[in-house]
């Protein structure tokens, strides 16, 4: 099956470049696309296999509680038997527009920072920085926050200190390196002649970042920001950590709250029944976000592109 | 260095070949690692391991107790896991594990499943609160009020004004269900309170709140915290011995029909003096043969 493509579309353009080649490299070169072909085909039905695998397993959910019951019940308790994820998508949504706020206006400065002002001497000390924050596990940044930030939260809110500000305020900082380096991106591929015609203008570098550059660089921006919030919706261990996991909805910054994943790494080592139905079915929405948020920035670079 | 190249590439300018094999020998090997994995998953426990599943509670014991008979029994292994009482009952009942150590009772739906009990340890939950708060004594009603939500400032316990930061378990956990089942009856915990997936979080997050109340295993309270009397009993192995102190459980290693062989031999150590009279008293719990030892 796998080798249907290669025999069918490929000779016909490469016979002339090969033309030269000895039959033995000839066929090294043929085995070597279908290795890499193998690789891609890995990947994609990875994904296709988890998205069946886990469809399958919640689809179940659409008789049990029902469709309704699901996506818009607004108890979530696994002894009572009750099953309704609006809690727990508020509360995933809430911590993800929290960390965003935070985190979007710290990545585009810092990328602003990076492609704008800094000398190469700081930028290329910062710029690794800002990657390794990329490299760290999410329980480390968990565990941060739970050991320094928490009991500040705390002390400011009044409570234990678990909730979506402290959740939000690690994600925010987790989320920076997507953002930052894919906003670093869009600046760069602004046209030179358009940042070079601005300071011949007599614009300062502000009122060039301003009025030139962000609004030049906003599609990929934009691209960034969604990209990032596709990150905070995702993350798991760092809210399972931080967010008090308490399945109820948003009551204040630092009253325990809930999400998605988190929910999922707390339940499913014990769930069976219409429970791991459910599990799974949350997966399936988890899954649906991402692609919506994938299909947004597709959407938004071909309209740009179009433009 | 000189043997690697291959004679027949040697004159050839594309360099394409060893990148060629070393991607089909990574592509080789990760096929290699699937396969060995399902390969796993089909086979099960052999014949010269034990598998033991389920509750974090016993985890300690179960542990340093396996480390210490496979070095009496080097050709035998015991697999040791904590993945909650649960887990441990379902998986001995399904056949993928040989032990289910569990912290609580089998549930009535669990009854049909056929697994035998052999009682290890008791084992006391314990209420703790910060050690500055000025509030020892509480009665099951009061702690009943607590986690329920009712009771959510401490000056109605006699103690400061001071909000109480209410610390859960999450459901998987065995500590949860015997809680539920021996303080809370038929009332259900506050919806509102923080849900913490481990012993260790609660008492960490109890010893740096002062607001804060939670509830673990008596044999991981420290002097971090301080845990309440209940019932005007204080939490000790003396009290839970003799069945005075209300919160506690008898810690359970689930087997699927009567325990035979090596099951039974592993079994047979974790109730011997080795593993009871150290392991387990050094864990903090209490031996199951500590009541014999009192009445007689």
């Amino acid at each position: 099956m796998a080798d249907q493509p290669i025999t069918t579309g490929a000779p016909a353009e490469k016979k002339s470049t090969l033309k030269l080649m000895s039959k033995a490299t000839y066929a090294k070169e043929a085995a070597l696309r279908s290795v890499f072909l193998v690789c891609a085909t890995v990947a994609v039905a990875g994904v296709a296999l988890i998205f069946v695998f886990v469809g399958v397993r919640g689809w179940p959910i659409i008789q049990d509680p029902g469709l309704g019951a699901f996506l818009f019940g607004k108890v979530w308790s696994s002894s009572a038997g009750e099953f309704g994820i609006l809690p727990l998508v508020t509360g995933t949504f809430a911590i993800t527009i929290g960390s965003l706020v935070l985190g979007a206006p710290l990545a585009v400065g810092t990328a602003v920072f990076l492609s704008e002002i800094a000398s190469p001497k700081v930028r290329s000390i910062v710029r690794p920085a800002v990657e390794l924050l990329a490299g760290v596990p999410s329980v480390v940044y968990g565990f941060f926050g739970l050991i320094i930030l928490r009991p500040i939260i705390a002390d400011i809110t009044g409570g234990l200190g678990f909730g979506p500000l402290t959740a939000s305020i690690v994600l925010a900082v987790m989320i920076v390196p997507t953002i930052a380096t894919l906003t670093e991106d869009a600046l760069g591929s602004v046209v030179p002649g358009i940042r070079e015609a601005s300071y011949a203008m007599g614009a300062t570098t502000w009122q060039t970042i301003h009025k030139v550059l962000l609004p030049a660089a906003s599609v990929g921006i934009i691209d960034a920001v969604i990209l990032g919030m596709g990150r905070a919706v995702g993350e798991t261990m760092a809210v399972v950590m931080l967010a008090g996991n308490a399945p109820q909805f948003f009551k204040g910054p630092g009253e325990p709250i809930s999400t998605l994943t988190s929910q999922i790494v707390i339940d499913m080592s014990y769930a069976s029944g219409t429970h791991r139905t459910a599990l799974f079915a949350m997966a399936v929405i988890l899954f649906l976000i991402s692609m919506g948020l994938v299909a947004l920035v597709r959407l938004i670079s071909s309209r740009k592109e179009t433009r | 260095m000189a043997k690697h190249t291959c004679p027949r590439a040697g004159g050839s300018p594309l360099h394409t070949r060893p990148r060629a094999v070393v991607c089909a020998g990574l592509v080789c090997v990760l096929v290699g690692a699937m396969l060995s994995l399902v390969g796993c998953g089909e086979n099960g426990s052999k014949a010269d391991e034990v598998i033991v599943n389920g509750s974090t509670t016993i985890l300690p014991i179960a542990e340093i107790a396996a480390e210490q008979y496979m070095e009496e029994n080097p050709d035998i292994s015991v697999l040791v896991s904590g993945v909650g009482s649960s887990a441990g009952i379902e998986t001995v009942s399904k056949g993928s594990s040989d032990i289910g150590a569990s912290s609580r009772d089998l549930k009535p739906e669990e009854a049909p499943l056929g697994l035998i009990d052999t009682p290890i340890a008791y084992d006391a939950i314990a209420v703790i609160v910060n050690p500055d708060n000025p509030v020892r004594e509480l009665t099951t009603e009061q702690v009943r009020g607590i986690f329920s939500g009712r009771i959510t400032n401490w000056n109605e316990l006699g103690g400061p004004d001071l909000d109480i930061g209410l610390v859960n378990r999450d459901e998987a956990s065995g500590t949860r269900e015997a809680f539920k089942k021996i303080v809370m009856g038929d009332e259900s915990f506050y919806i509102g309170a923080v849900i913490l997936p481990g012993t260790g979080q609660v008492r960490a997050v109890v010893t740096d709140a002062p607001g804060a109340v939670g509830y673990i295993s008596l044999g991981f309270v420290n002097d971090d915290i301080k845990a309440v009397t209940i019932d005007g009993i204080v939490p000790s192995e003396e009290a839970v011995v003799a069945g005075t102190y209300p919160i506690s459980r008898i810690l359970h290693c689930f087997t699927k029909g009567a325990p035979e062989g090596l099951i039974k031999d592993f079994l047979d150590y974790m109730l011997s003096p080795a593993v009871q009279d150290s392991i387990v008293r050094d864990a903090g719990f209490i031996p199951i043969t500590a009541k014999e030892a009192l009445g007689g």
